[in-house]
């Protein structure tokens, strides 16, 4: 490959200036003319309750009131705010039954925020205080808050299609037994010298992403339907709503605004029914709803809780013979995307190390908390926590070095990946491992944190993950770009991948501009119109760059082609002995034959007649490169992180002082970029290894949606970080690159937690890991 | 419910509005004047994305502030810390040491730090991480906030110039 | 569960110190006193419901906050926090206060509310007040008919239940002056480094010739309201502090306190670590602790 001019510069990212001087614009910014403000009531009482009785009558009265909405008075269609059936061929959405399960408004409550009815007003003010006059009485219903209580027998049960409130296991047609597996487990373990095993518990984190839920609806005087969005799924958003109000495409525009951060809490649809359906209600009026932090808290998804067990064999020589795990999720009142998770815990399972054998099953469970979904790393640092302890405790009883034992049994290049029969096709892990370790001191300081005696006692752990960019083969993947070269040599990219601050439409600008030979500033991102764009999944799966990237790079390709075709005809030569060097093409071996990019587009645009020879000057058509792009593979990232902590003895305090992340890139495209992912992904992985926890009482009453109760990791928490970036282009990957979204988060929560162990020589099985669980631990280890 | 007629000066410009008494400075700038740079993100003082410099340095929550109790005050919002079309040197920080990535909190954020650099031109990394508590992240791990503030610190004081 | 919009309330903006005190004497229960805000206004976007709120805001007269080595600490009804980190006389003389002050909420915070504030909030995890609980003072409540001084001793009297009646306003705090010997510190424990706490202890110990004087030991978070522990201050009183000593102190803490279970931690955790905290924070005010 040729020396990269824009990949791997640490360009200015396309959206800072705007975001500094405060002028970018969030859905709650925008103001349009006549706008209606929409406040949904939500039942704050009861986990699980019947509606009795709905009264809006008062609430009508009050002023500046337009109009109140019960169950009734909007679409009675059912619908799936997740957008994963969409995924999936007709086959798998067969398989996966009726998963139409939730209401605009409801008069079954199945969870702490559930909406009942909703006020539309001309202030926020008037709204808020006629909702306050809704009366609403309820039958309180029993509360099922896990698995093990939702699969009683006498359990009510959520869904009559979905018996023993199960709503999704692995399904037969794909897994035998319902399980994700290989090999024969229950005999492999006769071959085991070192048998571990444990129950585990991985707790409910939420995204916290900064800006809370806020739309805008618009049924417009085409009788359009408008929504201005921070989804990070325009495209599907679009075709959902479309579903939903019986309208088609044509008639449902996405305008999506700004991301204030999504971390999977904006993927499919949120509040995008409700609001819609306000605004049908209203004809001509745009509604603005927007959400408290509380009210994002619990009608977003979350990360999914549950019990996870696992067990692993060992020979003595440290081969791992078999693994066997289930978790049992609590998915929430609604079934969302309770295949996904499902499934994928046990894919980044699988796809770690070489067991000879493998068994995983995954169930998802309705209980009475809040939805569950999408969130960054989907189900791997559920994994992470579990596997990673699981595999430093068999390597204690081996005697073995944990990084050792890793580098020898970790899955690579030809293996099968985290999806079977998909092997993986790079992978630098081992270099991740050297260097994290090399960077950390790390056999120094195993060495020394060996029987400690003192009150701070402090360990040193590692942990390590694969993860995917895109989701293929398991969901669709597919993005579609137009790259419209404009008479001035510039060229505007119009796609639908959408931007949630961790820098994709910066890349993808890079990309392109790479793969023209252009410089940074000749290209333009235009997103945020579903009208004008082209189909795209949406931002998930660490895929933006990976996938949209190959979007990207195929239309510039196609652009350059047609370039190359226009100048061949006009200097009279083969394009094979063309070159491009500064916007000009040229002649191989010739001085002085070349014509302009420039030129080239602004004749394809503004084409004349030579009026003497009467023929046309120059080639006419703008040239527009077009890409609708299947991705071959999903370029698996590595990653390794080694963590350090120091853990008081007598409260339990842990200290994070340091952690080093080393992980497998592909290619940095803009390395800053790739830093604030695994720099962030750290902040929330330690989070869920140490304090972030939404609960419950045992009503099924929402304990902590609010900052003041559930606590992240801030400035002052955070560890040193070092960063490792290993380039080692994956061969489908745009210029190499693979997918960081997701990665940085996942192997702090392992590392973490084997750091501890390795610190005080329990290990703690249920995350967060507070200094209450610590304590007890070593209290019961004294006993 | 009293209404009150109350000035604020806003980065610079005099505006005169009323209020009502339950109006938050965080509203009534976003609301009543357009100020949509300073954001709500929790309603309860806790995460600072509403975050406001009074008098040019004093950092506050927009959200726990009422506006009727503002008058006469003169408030800087993100949107007023560049001149004359150049960004402030913490701005620009934020831009050069990749510090801004969903961009909700940045401006509260900005303006905290500039209130924090007024007060303590030199700050030790754990000064910063001090001055940052109360300005929730939940993208960079603060990591590179950290070392806009850092750099900040020495443009404005002239180092390397 | 918040409301974006706070309900009706009419906000009362008084210019002096007796129009403050009319408007409490004329509304009484149904009236709340803003000054730095920070904890009304977010229990006004909860449930609380009032419907008159008198700000402090153009009351002249109320910010002083003033040192003298014979006199002591004075504190306004309108100093902040902020006021407080920034003396190099709290830091000095009263380093549980100022210790308290530095990790009190967040910056911004810091510059709104106020330490009267965190006064009459009456919480049981109040950082300021429990290191002014330590320290000792009285404050000045002033209503229409005079000024009366109530020790912080007798000042908390359940969880958000004060002595102060719904007609005085309070005007300031006077903290005594320093001892000779005095030693005192502030340390809590938080789930994150910002969080309210969730349980926190300071001292304050008068030191003579390596022997305790007398001591004052305050904690919060382990009952209704921040408490004193009376059992450890008698055995502190006299004495020589040891590493026994302050093991047997350290096993007796628990005996004094009654936390309950809550969002931050459990009674059982706050009960282990309590008398952890107390032996900690004791050694911390002998080391860190001198008032000069």
């Amino acid at each position: 490959m040729t020396e990269l001019k824009v990949v791997g510069k640490r360009v200015e990212r396309v959206d800072v200036r705007a975001k500094v001087t405060g002028g970018a614009l969030y859905a709650a910014d925008v103001q349009l003319a006549g706008m209606l403000y929409g406040k949904i009531v939500r039942c704050y009482d009861y986990a699980h309750a019947r509606v009795t009785s709905l009264d809006l009558s008062e609430a009508a009265k009050c002023k500046g009131v337009i109009k109140v909405l019960g169950p009734k008075d909007v679409t009675q269609k059912e619908y799936n705010a997740s957008v994963l059936d969409m995924m999936v061929s007709a086959d798998m959405r067969g398989v996966l039954g009726d998963i139409d399960d939730q209401s605009i408004f409801t008069d079954h409550v199945k969870h702490y925020g559930d909406a009942i009815a909703a006020v539309i007003a001309i202030s926020e003010e008037a709204a808020e205080r006629a909702a306050e006059k809704i009366k609403v009485t309820y039958e309180e219903l029993p509360v099922y808050m896990t698995a093990e209580a939702a699969k009683q027998a006498d359990a009510l049960q959520f869904r009559p299609e979905k018996p023993g409130n199960l709503a999704f296991q692995l399904p037969e047609m794909a897994f035998p037994d319902n399980a994700y597996a290989w090999g024969e487990v229950d005999k492999s373990f006769d071959e085991a010298d070192i048998i571990v095993e444990d129950t585990f518990y991985v707790p409910k984190q939420k995204q916290c992403q900064m800006e809370p839920g806020s739309y805008i609806a618009l049924y417009d005087d085409q009788e359009r339907l408008n929504c201005w969005t921070s989804t990070q799924m325009p495209k599907l958003v679009q075709k959902k709503l479309a579903n939903l109000f019986e309208l088609p495409m044509t008639r449902v525009r996405i305008n999506a605004t700004v991301i204030g951060g999504g971390f999977g809490a904006r993927l499919g649809m949120v509040l995008e029914p409700e609001t819609c359906a306000l605004a049908m209600a209203v004809p001509g009026r745009p509604v603005k709803v927007l959400s408290t932090r509380e009210e994002d808290w619990v009608t977003s998804p979350s990360r999914h809780p549950g019990k996870y067990w696992m067990k692993m064999g060992f020979k003595k020589d440290g081969t791992p013979v078999a693994c066997d795990a289930k978790f049992e999720n609590y998915k929430g009142a609604y079934y969302v995307d309770a295949s996904g998770t499902a499934f994928t815990t046990g894919a980044w399972l699988g796809g770690m190390y070489k067991f000879d054998s493998l068994r995983y099953r995954g169930e998802s469970y309705y209980t009475n908390q809040s939805i569950c979904g999408a969130f960054r790393g989907y189900g791997n640092p559920q994994t992470n926590f579990v596997m990673e302890q699981m595999i430093d405790r068999g390597c204690a009883e081996l005697g073995v070095d944990p990084i050792e034992w890793r580098k020898k049994w970790h899955k690579g290049v030809g293996d099968d990946g985290w999806c079977i029969g998909v092997p993986y096709n790079s992978c630098a892990l081992d270099e991740c491992l050297d260097r994290a370790a090399e960077a950390a001191n790390w056999t120094e300081k195993r060495e020394k944190y060996k029987n400690q005696t003192g009150t701070k006692r402090r360990g040193i752990g590692v942990a390590v993950m694969n993860h995917t960019s895109g989701a293929m083969p398991m969901l669709l993947e597919h993005t579609v770009c137009d790259a419209l070269l404009h008479q001035d040599a510039t060229v505007t990219l119009n796609l639908a991948c959408s931007d949630m601050g961790q820098g994709s439409h910066t890349t993808l600008r890079q990309v392109a501009a790479e793969t023209l030979d252009f410089a940074y500033e000749d290209i333009h991102i235009a997103t945020g119109n579903t009208d004008a764009a082209g189909f795209d999944i949406g931002a998930h799966a660490s895929r933006t760059l990976y996938v949209g990237g190959g979007a990207v790079k195929q239309a510039c390709e196609d652009v350059r082609r047609q370039l190359f075709e226009r100048a061949a005809l006009e200097l009279e030569e083969d394009v094979d002995n063309l070159y491009m060097e500064d916007k000009i093409i040229h002649v191989k071996g010739s001085s002085n034959k070349s014509i302009s990019v420039q030129t080239i587009a602004d004749q394809g645009v503004n084409n004349f007649m030579n009026p003497e020879t009467g023929e046309l000057i120059g080639q006419p058509g703008q040239i527009q490169g077009y890409a609708s792009f299947f991705p071959p593979h999903n370029a698996p990232p590595f990653g390794t992180t080694i963590a350090e902590v120091e853990v008081d003895m007598e409260t339990g305090e842990v200290k994070v002082l340091e952690l080093v992340n080393a992980h497998d890139v592909g290619r940095a495209i803009h390395p800053g970029v790739v830093e604030g992912q695994l720099d962030g992904g750290a902040q929330q992985g330690l989070g869920m290894a140490l304090t972030e926890e939404t609960y419950y009482d045992d009503k099924g009453i929402c304990q902590n949606n609010s900052f003041t109760d559930y606590k992240m990791f801030g400035p002052s928490d955070m560890p040193k970080m070092t960063n490792i970036l290993v380039e080692n282009p994956d061969p489908t990957g745009p210029f190499g690159a693979k997918g960081v979204g997701e990665a940085g988060l996942v192997p702090p929560v392992g590392a973490t937690a084997n750091a501890i162990f390795n610190a005080i020589g329990i290990q703690i099985l249920e995350a967060p890991i507070t200094p209450e669980k610590i304590l007890k631990a070593l209290e019961d280890a004294n006993d | 419910m009293k209404k009150h007629a109350i000035t604020l000066t806003v980065n610079g410009e005099e505006r005169d509005l009323v209020v009502p008494s339950n109006r938050t400075l965080l509203d009534a700038l976003r609301e009543d004047l357009g100020y949509t740079d300073t954001k709500y993100g929790c309603g309860t003082g806790e995460c600072g994305a509403c975050t406001v410099l009074v008098d040019g340095t004093t950092s506050i929550n927009g959200c726990l502030t009422l506006a009727a109790t503002m008058d006469g005050a003169s408030i800087t919002t993100a949107a007023g810390l560049a001149q004359d079309g150049n960004l402030h040197p913490v701005q620009q920080a934020f831009i050069d040491n990749d510090a801004i990535q969903c961009g909700y909190c940045t401006p509260g954020m900005v303006l905290k730090v500039v209130s924090l650099l007024d007060e303590n031109p030199t700050p030790t990394e754990n000064e910063i991480r001090s001055g940052l508590e109360g300005s929730i992240c939940r993208c960079t791990g603060y990591t590179k906030i950290v070392e806009a503030v850092q750099d900040a610190s020495n443009r404005m004081a002239g180092v390397g110039e | 569960m918040t409301s974006r919009v706070m309900r009706d309330f009419d906000l009362l903006l008084p210019e002096s110190v007796p129009e403050v005190l009319e408007l409490l004497a004329d509304h009484k229960d149904n009236c709340a006193i803003l000054s730095g805000g920070t904890d009304l206004l977010v229990a006004l976007k909860f449930d609380y419901a009032v419907d008159n709120v008198v700000s402090l805001a153009l009351v002249p007269g109320l910010d002083d906050l003033s040192f003298d080595p014979d006199q002591g600490l004075s504190i306004g009804a309108k100093v902040t926090i902020a006021d407080i980190v920034k003396s190099q006389d709290v830091k000095t003389y009263y380093p549980a206060l100022w210790q308290a002050a530095k990790v009190f909420a967040t910056p911004q915070l810091r510059n709104t509310a106020t330490v009267l504030g965190n006064i009459m909030r009456a919480s049981p995890a109040g950082d300021c007040s429990l290191a002014l609980y330590a320290l000792g003072g009285d404050l000045q409540l002033k209503n229409a008919s005079g000024v009366r001084d109530v020790s912080l001793d007798d000042f908390w009297l359940s969880y958000g239940v004060t002595a102060r009646q719904s007609d005085e306003l309070a005007i300031s705090l006077r903290v005594p002056p320093p001892t000779a010997g005095q030693k005192s510190a502030f340390q809590r424990m938080t789930r994150t480094t910002e969080d309210l706490s969730k349980i926190n202890a300071a001292v304050s110990l008068t030191m003579a010739d390596g022997v305790c004087q007398s001591a004052r030991v305050a904690m919060g978070c382990v009952g209704p309201t921040l408490i004193r522990l009376p059992k450890v201050e008698a055995m502190l009183g006299g004495a020589e502090i040891t590493e026994d000593l302050l093991g047997e102190v350290s096993d007796m803490v628990a005996a004094e306190i009654t936390p309950i279970d809550d969002i931050r931690s459990s009674a059982d955790y706050r009960r282990k670590v309590a008398g952890i905290l107390v032996r900690r924070v004791i050694n911390l005010a002998l080391t860190e602790g001198n008032n000069q």
